[in-house]
Order: structure tokens, then C-alpha cells, then sequence
């Protein structure tokens, strides 16, 4: 190629040294750079881009050309009279070496390309704003799903506005019974809040089916990656409906709750030859009442029914299960009857009722004045006897499956007889068993707390008992004990027998 | 994260010469990774125990080891020199670094002199903002105009660099894989590292090091000019002052038998 042709070829051509010494360049682009041959030649190609391509040169370019001896095809933009001009360049490092060595660069105009390029990237960084929006979504749609109560839907809202909605502080304001808004108190450390921020906070409702549930408020990290409008509104739609949900699931527990209180706030019968007491405790893990429930009442003149059960199952259904139950017993019980006929009677019972399908029940009855205690546990923990001169014993005779089961082979009764002064507990499963724990360890600590408090109160030892059994109980299932104490037979009656 | 992070593993260390030398560390600047030191680091293997690392976003680091935070300021490139050099256990380092990498040096030393035997600082600069009664070399609007234009991910970054690796077709004797892995970087880390570094001060850093150093500077450098590598000289407590014949940042590619020569005439001279 001779001098004419290089000068006048529709690129931009040019000489440099090694450093990047411009040596030559050629009319076209001194053409497009508006610059005369003097200022050009002499400085370094590198001054005449804008300043991204001339730190690109330092850092990639002049390393790259040194190891590989070119580079092909790369963009930069060049510094010329109308502002910039995007080009492509392709350098070639001579292969002799020292300071004899040359550089031959071609620059040609990539208008088309960068224009084409703008556009790819347009299309990319629109794909991953989608991209973002419905991960947001999903994220937050999912975190407010899996909450069970308020709170957590609370906290959910709060733990994925940090990551999923980019939030730099976010609270949370849930609507009360008064239809005010209340702000939610986290557990969780909140988000600091940052300086002067009110101006840029946002607003998203909560709304429910029939009315806004709260308001999650909270500041961007940045304005730029705030989601859209629709994205926030159906997050927010999402929350709504989880709280709705959660309300409807707390009432209903809450009805159980109070289904439960009422069903054992029974006054105990009163009689001069007996002491009983009990203690009730409501599982509060997901404020899911179960079906526990202990009952006393008198057989006749001279007789005394205690009895201690647990429906299977969980809330309100539960509840109203273990209140058929409990009246079941009432009804079927009768001076005479014997423990192993009432509990035949309540397999008969719980084939018609099918929230009580499954029911375990301890079941005692008391001759007042002979202290005979006669009892029968289908399916239920036994009994545990005080006496007052010898060591407390479980009584585990009277053993048969739980009632309904289909495996049920005929009911069996057992009898023990008390000295005045005696005491029997009943209780349900959720006193002993605990998670973790070997059940017969927790018997054994039943009975050891139990003769501890054995000359106590009555009603105290119910509740110390009770309270030491579910000291440091993570997560608590219902649990329910009853204690009785036989003061021994009428002094009338005592007198007669003498 | 979880478990343990390994130094060495994650800054993917190579080694190279007697370990039972004195210890040379080598760290790269803003732009390539620990290639850029293959034209001088093997003249020191006869004498010295040699390593190179790329910085977390660089060339063969583990990516997963890229935290925004950490790696938001160059106190926390600092840090991975600490653990680097606590994990290698082979006493003090004469330690390279070029560009940014000499004041990522400059951190690490100042707390905790003891890992350091020397250090040798290639065109570095404290600041490369102007300020009052003080010249970086770059305004303001230039800065912004750099950042700008690397946040584009648009001309002369990275959306170029997939032609650069297709390749030198007259020089078909370099292996395929040795081309894609030189200079290779994530144009989202690039980015992010060449905030951390632009936007860096380290001015005051300069006189806590108590470490003895040597400054290298090109004789023309548009991005750490003869100004800046003075200053940096002046404000060292211990150091000396070599100019090098060439032009631009990377005297380790375009005069490296200059540069180890200056090397060489300083580590003897201790």
C-alpha cells in the first residue's frame, strides 16, 4: 500500500510507537477529529479519547497489546470538534521488540454498532428489572404465605422488605380492633433508619377483602431500583390477604380458647369427705387450644366421679369434641355403674361423634365412705397415688386401648383402697411429655415433684406441680391435672361403724 | 459464607522460586490481574520466594468471595492482604504493588507492619481527585465522566472484551485458554473497583507506614503522573524515589528491565 492509498483509506489509520506515540495518521482521521497532522503527531493515541477509553487503554489495552500483541474490535470513543465519536479499534504491535518496535492502529466508525449495542443493553437491563420485579414478588408472596398469625405476617413483611423490595428501614402498621392504625412492634432488630429520609419513604396499603389490614412503609435504598407501582400494590394485596387470613385464624382459636375455659369453669362438687383441685393449662406454641379437659361429680349420695381426658386434635373442633365428651361422661355415669361399664358406654358414644374418634380418658370413682377408689384408663397415662405413709405408686392396672379404637377388646377396671388423707392425681399426657425427653425420666420427675408438694395444700401442689412439670417447656401442648384428697368417711358414719 | 475462608484459595495464589528465600509479594493494580507481572516476577525467582494473587473480582480470585461491603473500600483489600499474608506464614514480604495495589499496601502496612520487609510501589497515587493545594491529575467531572461510562457498561469496558479474547489469529502458538484467562475481568466488579479506587484518599495513610519503601515512577503517566508519585515519596517517612524511562501505567510491561533494575539496585543497597 503506498503512501496515497494509506492517507486517503476510509479508516482512520495510524503509527505509533510501542508507548503509544502517534508516528503517522492519515487524512480521514484528521478529518473526523478536526484536528491538524502538528497536534496530533507526537502525542499519545490515548489523548484523543474520551477519558472511559483512555483509562481503558492504560489499564487493558496497553497490557493486553504488550502480551498478545493485539487486540481487535474494541470500543472507544474518540474526543473530536462535534462532541463524540464511537469507533472500533484494532492495534497491532510489530513484532520486533525494543524501541523499534511500532504499533499500527485502525479506527474505524461504529455509529451502527454502538447505536445497535445501546439497544441490546436497553433490552438487557429491561429483562432484568422483570426479572427483579417478579422474584420481588415471589419472595414476599411466599414469606407472607407461610405466616400463620398477625405477627408474623408482620415480621414477614419486615424481613423481605430488606431483601426482596431493596428497603433501607421499613415498619410495619397493622389495623386494630379500633380501626386505627398501631404500629407493629418488631422482635427483630429493626432496620436503621437513615437521616432525613420521610420525603422518600413508601407507602404500601395492606388491603384485605374488606378493609386495609395496615400499611408497610418503608425507604428504598435507592430510587432507581424502586419496584413499579404494580409490583408494590399486589405485594401489598398479597399481605392483606394473609392478615385477613391470620385474623380469621386467631378469632377462631381465640373462640376455642374461651370454648375451653368455659366448658371447665364448673364449680367442683362440695363434700365434707373430699378436697379436690385442678390446673389447666392452654397450649400457647400457635395459640391452637387441644382437647383436654378434667371433670368431678358426685355418683349418688356416697360416690365421687374424677375424670381426666384428651380429645385428639386441635382447635375449635377439638374443643367442642372434648365438651360432647366431657357431658358424655356425665350422662353415662351412675351409682353402680363401674368405670369399665362408663368407658364401654363412650366407645358407643365417639362412633357417632367423629371429632372425639380418638379420645384417651383416665376414669376414677370414689366410695366416699369405704375410701375404695375403682378406675380404668383407656389409653390414658396412670394415675398416680399419694398415699400418706408409703412411697407414691402409679397405678397401673385398670389398662385398656384409647377409646374408639377399633383394636378395643373389652373394658377393664382395677380398685385400690385409700387411707383418709390419700391423694390421687390425674393428668394428661401434655405434663409429661416433652420433646426431647425420655418419658419415663418425666414420670419419674412427676413423681418425685409430686411427693415433694405431697403435704401441701391441695390447690397449691396442683399448681406447683403443674408449673414444675412445664418449667422451661419450649412450646407447651395442653396439659391438665386434678387432685383429690380423701379426708375419710362422715363422722356419723365412722361413729356407726365403731 | 460459611466455614473458614481460605487465603490463599480464594486470592488464587501462585508460587513460584525458593521458598526458603525471602518472601516477594506481587499484586496487581486496577485492570488486569497477576499476569501483568510474567515480564518480571520470574528475574526474582533465583533469589526471592515468590508469590502472586489476584485481587477478590480479579482475574482466577473466587468470585464467591466478593463482598459489597468489604470491597467497597480499599480497607477491605487491605484486609484480604493481611489474611493472605498471615496465611502464607513465610515472615515479612517485600511486598509489589502497582497502582492502587500500592496503597492497598500502604493500608495493611500501617496496621500491621510487622508482615512487611519492604515495599515497592509502582506508579502509585494517594488521590486521584484534585483538591485544594492539591493535584491528582483527574477533576471532578473527569471522574464522574470514567464512572459514567464504566456504569453504562457501554464503550471501551466491558461489553468489548469478548472480541479481545477471541484471540491473537497471528500468534496461534498462545494457547487458547492462557488468552481468555489474561485481563479478564467482571464488568460489574470493574466497575465497582474502579469506584473503590478513583474515589480512594490516602493521603493521610502516608506517614504511619513505618515501613521502609521504594517509589517507581513512569516518566509520563496520565493516570499516576510524575506529581502524584512525588508526592507520595514526600509523605513516606522512609522511602526512596526512581523514575523510569517510559510511558504510561504498566512500566512492568513496557520497560521491565528498567524496573527490575530499580528493584534490584534497592534491595541491594538495604
Amino acid at each position: 500500500m503506498d503512501t496515497q492509498d494509506w492517507t486517503s483509506a476510509p479508516v482512520g489509520l495510524l503509527t505509533l510507537t510501542a508507548d503509544g506515540v502517534v508516528l503517522e495518521v492519515n487524512e480521514a482521521l484528521l478529518h473526523w477529529t478536526g484536528h491538524c497532522r502538528a497536534s496530533v503527531v507526537g502525542t499519545r493515541l490515548p489523548e484523543l479519547f474520551s477519558i472511559g477509553g483512555r483509562m481503558y487503554w492504560e489499564t487493558h489495552l496497553a497490557p493486553l497489546l504488550h502480551a498478545e500483541g493485539r487486540v481487535d474490535e474494541v470500543a472507544v470513543e474518540l474526543v473530536v470538534a462535534a462532541g463524540r465519536l464511537p469507533v472500533l479499534l484494532t492495534a497491532v504491535l510489530s513484532p520486533h521488540g525494543g524501541t523499534e518496535a511500532r504499533m499500527h492502529v485502525a479506527l474505524s466508525g461504529a455509529r451502527e454498532r454502538s447505536r445497535y449495542e445501546r439497544e441490546l443493553l436497553a433490552a438487557r437491563s429491561q429483562a432484568d428489572h422483570t426479572a427483579r420485579q417478579i422474584t420481588a414478588l415471589h419472595q414476599a408472596t411466599a414469606a407472607v404465605s407461610a405466616a400463620t398469625l398477625v405477627s408474623e405476617v408482620a415480621e414477614a413483611l419486615l424481613s423481605t422488605a430488606a431483601y426482596a423490595l431493596g428497603a433501607r428501614a421499613a415498619t410495619v402498621w397493622l389495623t386494630g380492633d379500633d380501626g386505627e392504625l398501631h404500629p407493629h412492634h418488631s422482635d427483630q432488630p429493626p432496620l436503621p433508619a437513615p437521616p432525613g429520609s420521610d420525603a422518600e419513604a413508601v407507602l404500601i396499603s395492606l388491603l384485605g377483602r374488606d378493609r386495609v389490614q395496615g400499611v408497610l412503609r418503608f425507604v428504598p435504598a435507592s430510587r432507581t431500583e424502586l419496584l413499579d407501582h404494580d409490583v408494590l400494590t399486589s405485594i401489598g394485596r398479597q399481605a392483606g390477604v394473609a392478615l385477613d387470613r391470620a385474623h380469621l385464624y386467631e378469632r377462631s382459636t381465640s373462640v376455642a380458647h374461651e370454648l375451653a375455659h368455659s366448658l371447665l369453669a364448673g364449680s367442683a362438687p362440695k363434700d365434707d369427705r373430699f378436697v379436690v383441685a385442678a390446673a389447666y393449662r392452654p397450649a400457647v406454641a400457635d395459640l391452637a387450644v387441644g382437647g383436654d379437659w378434667h371433670d368431678t361429680f358426685l355418683l349418688g349420695a356416697d360416690a365421687v366421679a374424677l375424670v381426666v381426658g384428651d380429645v385428639v386434635g386441635r382447635g375449635l373442633s377439638a374443643a367442642i369434641a372434648m365438651g360432647q365428651l366431657r357431658s358424655a361422661t356425665r350422662a353415662v355415669a351412675a351409682p353402680g355403674r363401674g368405670p369399665a361399664v362408663v368407658l364401654a358406654e363412650l366407645d358407643r358414644f365417639v362412633e357417632q361423634v367423629e371429632a372425639a374418634a380418638v379420645a384417651t380418658v383416665a376414669y376414677g370413682e370414689l366410695d366416699l365412705e369405704a375410701g375404695q377408689l375403682t378406675y380404668a384408663c383407656a389409653g390414658h397415662l396412670p394415675p398416680l397415688l399419694l398415699p400418706v405413709s408409703a412411697p407414691p405408686r402409679f397405678l397401673w392396672e385398670g389398662r385398656s386401648t384409647p377409646l374408639g379404637s377399633t383394636a378395643s377388646h373389652g373394658r377393664v377396671e382395677a380398685s385400690v383402697d385409700l387411707a383418709p388423707g390419700d391423694r390421687v392425681l390425674l393428668y394428661t399426657d401434655g405434663l409429661v411429655e416433652r420433646r426431647c425427653s425420655d418419658i419415663d425420666d418425666r414420670m419419674g420427675r412427676l413423681l418425685t415433684v409430686a411427693r415433694r408438694e405431697r403435704d401441701q395444700p391441695l390447690a397449691d401442689a396442683v399448681r406447683t406441680i403443674t408449673d414444675e412439670m412445664l418449667h422451661g417447656v419450649t412450646a407447651p401442648d395442653d396439659a391438665c391435672a386434678l387432685l383429690l384428697a380423701w379426708q375419710g368417711p362422715h363422722p356419723a358414719s365412722r361413729a356407726g361403724a365403731g | 459464607m460459611v466455614g473458614p475462608v481460605d487465603p490463599l484459595q480464594r486470592n488464587n495464589v501462585a508460587r513460584q522460586g525458593n521458598p526458603s528465600h525471602p518472601l516477594m509479594v506481587f499484586a496487581h493494580g486496577f485492570g488486569c490481574d497477576q499476569g501483568m507481572w510474567r515480564l518480571v516476577a520470574p528475574s526474582f525467582a533465583e533469589t526471592h520466594h515468590l508469590v502472586l494473587f489476584d485481587h477478590v473480582g480479579a482475574g482466577g480470585a473466587d468470585p464467591s468471595a466478593y463482598d459489597v461491603v468489604r470491597h467497597s473500600a480499599l480497607d477491605g483489600y487491605a484486609d484480604d492482604v493481611i489474611e493472605l499474608l498471615e496465611a502464607l506464614e513465610a515472615g515479612p514480604a517485600i511486598f509489589v504493588g502497582h497502582s492502587v495495589s500500592a496503597m492497598i499496601a500502604v493500608l495493611a502496612a500501617r496496621r500491621r507492619p510487622e508482615l512487611f520487609a519492604r515495599l515497592v510501589m509502582v506508579g502509585p497515587s494517594a488521590r486521584y481527585l484534585d483538591d485544594e493545594g492539591y493535584v491528582g491529575g483527574f477533576s471532578a467531572e473527569a471522574i464522574e465522566e470514567l464512572l459514567a461510562t464504566m456504569g453504562d457498561n457501554y464503550l471501551g469496558w466491558a461489553a468489548h472484551l469478548a472480541p479481545i479474547i477471541m484471540g491473537a489469529p497471528e500468534r496461534p502458538e498462545l494457547a487458547a485458554e492462557l488468552e481468555r484467562s489474561f485481563c479478564q475481568t467482571d464488568p460489574e466488579l470493574a466497575k465497582r473497583f474502579a469506584r473503590t479506587t478513583f474515589l480512594s484518599d490516602n493521603r493521610a495513610d502516608l506517614p504511619h507506614v513505618p515501613t521502609p519503601s521504594l517509589v517507581l515512577q513512569a516518566r509520563e503517566d496520565v493516570i499516576a503522573s510524575m506529581q502524584v508519585g512525588r508526592y507520595v515519596h514526600d509523605h513516606l517517612p522512609v522511602s526512596e524515589f526512581a523514575v523510569l524511562e517510559t510511558t504510561g501505567h504498566c512500566p512492568h510491561l513496557s520497560a521491565p528491565s528498567e524496573l527490575i533494575g530499580a528493584m534490584r539496585r534497592y534491595l541491594l543497597s538495604a
